[in-house]
């Protein structure tokens, strides 16, 4: 996962995550990629558009 | 590796983390309250009002250092700009209430829990936890530092992320359809047409949810709104800009804060508690599901599980049987109510802007005496066919 810069780390993404893999801390967020089943959930909800698939 | 134990670790300094920590440790439990952040209450996610019924219950007396507006009325808009103007000389609002100013208000509560008897802990991240023969062992980090705590009854109070729930085995996680996407600025120069109102704006403006305007004293006020992703293309962020754009209030208003989060309102969690695992706050969807409004609950749901906790700390007896005593209390005292307002809040996103204006218009010329939020509810009932067919039995 891509976590632009101007992310705010408010969490939305983690509560919305199916398979908790998203760790927010106070200034960086920490994906559990091994675990994850690219289903794009915590991409759409994010408010600020700062979280990117990567290709 | 460094092993602190206690009765109760409570993770998340919000409102609902505070009022558990306090009350738990005021009825004789060890406890710990910890928080990732290196301030608590801020940055804040949050509109920041409260009612005055709300804190009078729970016995918080208002503090001129975090209450920034005493609120006068409420001024609701339709999406062609019909109002609808309450006003507490005319009508009475049991639900009138303050504009708080949280990164106070929240560390407030938080010396509370402090003076009460418990050990805050900031710039704290929990990392995990693992079970052990009587209770959990949490993996937790500090300025580079691991460490374990070792805990009786963990209390998740991590907001929407709710991590520490799901680790305890609770089914927290928040379905993309019921978080609304929070997004606001708090600016200055808002010409407000009564700066002693909140306004309330419906329709296509907020695609899942409704924009909002809280006056926070002279030209200051937050200026938000919440969307559901699911039924709009475009992010939160946009929306906002094009209200503010739109907005007569907002013409000459300039932003001096951003703020963003997630806001849980699917109603009430339906288990709250574990063997030595309970959850409280936005984790626990302790959040009005029409309103979005979450601070009173998650204080008074915090008081309910730290007298649970630390009565059950005293008996000896942490499992999910003895804990489910917390769980019944806060679906008597507010899961039940959530429900209907979920019922209300699905109805009010069914209407088109043209049904939100025709509603607006019939509410115009109405006599209030009394407003509040089921009192609106009712009303709406009277003057929409749909809503009755859909409202009618729960109010």
């Amino acid at each position: 996962m891509i976590v632009n810069e101007w992310c705010m780390y408010c969490g939305e993404c983690a509560g919305v995550c199916p398979r908790a893999l998203i760790e927010v801390r106070e200034t960086s967020l920490i994906f559990n990629e091994e675990g994850c089943k690219d289903c794009g959930i915590c991409v759409s909800v994010c408010p600020i558009n700062a979280l990117d698939k990567e290709e | 590796m460094k092993l602190i134990e206690t009765d109760v670790l409570v993770i998340g300094a919000g409102p609902a983390g505070s009022s558990t920590a306090k009350y738990a440790a005021q009825n004789g439990a060890k406890v710990i309250l910890m928080d990732k952040k290196s301030e608590i209450g801020a940055p804040k996610r949050c509109a920041e009002g409260v009612s005055k019924e709300g804190l009078k219950k729970l016995g918080i007396e208002p503090n001129s250092r975090w209450v920034t507006k005493e609120l006068s009325g409420v001024r609701l808009v339709s999406p062609n700009g019909t109002d609808v103007w309450l006003n507490d000389d005319q009508v009475k609002l049991p639900e009138a209430g303050y504009i708080l100013e949280r990164k106070v208000f929240d560390k407030f509560m938080a010396m509370d829990a402090a003076r009460a008897g418990a050990t805050i802990m900031i710039k704290t991240l929990a990392r995990g936890m693992r079970k052990d023969n009587n209770g959990y062992i949490v993996s937790c980090e500090n300025m580079g530092e691991d460490f374990e705590i070792k805990a009786k009854i963990v209390v998740g109070a991590d907001g929407p992320e709710s991590r520490v729930g799901r680790w305890g085995g609770l089914k927290t996680v928040i379905k993309p359809k019921n978080m609304e996407s929070g997004i606001q600025f708090e600016m200055a120069g808002v010409e407000m047409e009564d700066p002693g109102c909140i306004e309330f704006y419906f329709g296509s403006v907020a695609p899942g949810g409704y924009a909002w305007i809280f006056p926070k004293g002279d030209d200051i006020a937050n200026v938000g709104l919440g969307i559901v992703n699911t039924v709009t293309d475009k992010s939160a962020y946009q929306h906002l800009l094009e209200f503010v754009e739109k907005c007569p209030a907002t013409q000459n208003a300039q932003a001096v804060e951003l703020n963003i989060g997630g806001d849980p309102v699917g109603g009430m969690v339906k288990e709250l508690v574990e063997d030595n695992v309970m959850i409280v706050g936005d984790a626990a969807g302790h959040v009005n599901p029409l309103t979005g409004g979450g601070i009173i609950t998650a204080l008074e749901a915090g008081k309910y599980a730290g007298e649970v906790a630390a009565q059950a700390i005293k008996e000896g007896d942490c499992s999910k049987k003895r804990l489910k005593e917390y769980e019944k209390i806060c679906k008597t005292e507010i899961g039940d109510s959530f429900h209907k307002y979920f019922k209300t809040k699905e109805y009010m996103l069914s209407l088109s802007d043209e049904e939100l204006d025709s509603i607006a218009d019939a509410f115009k010329d109405y006599e209030f005496e009394k407003i509040s939020t089921s009192e609106l509810v009712k009303l709406l009932i009277k003057v929409s066919p749909k809503a009755l067919l859909k409202l009618g039995k729960l109010f």
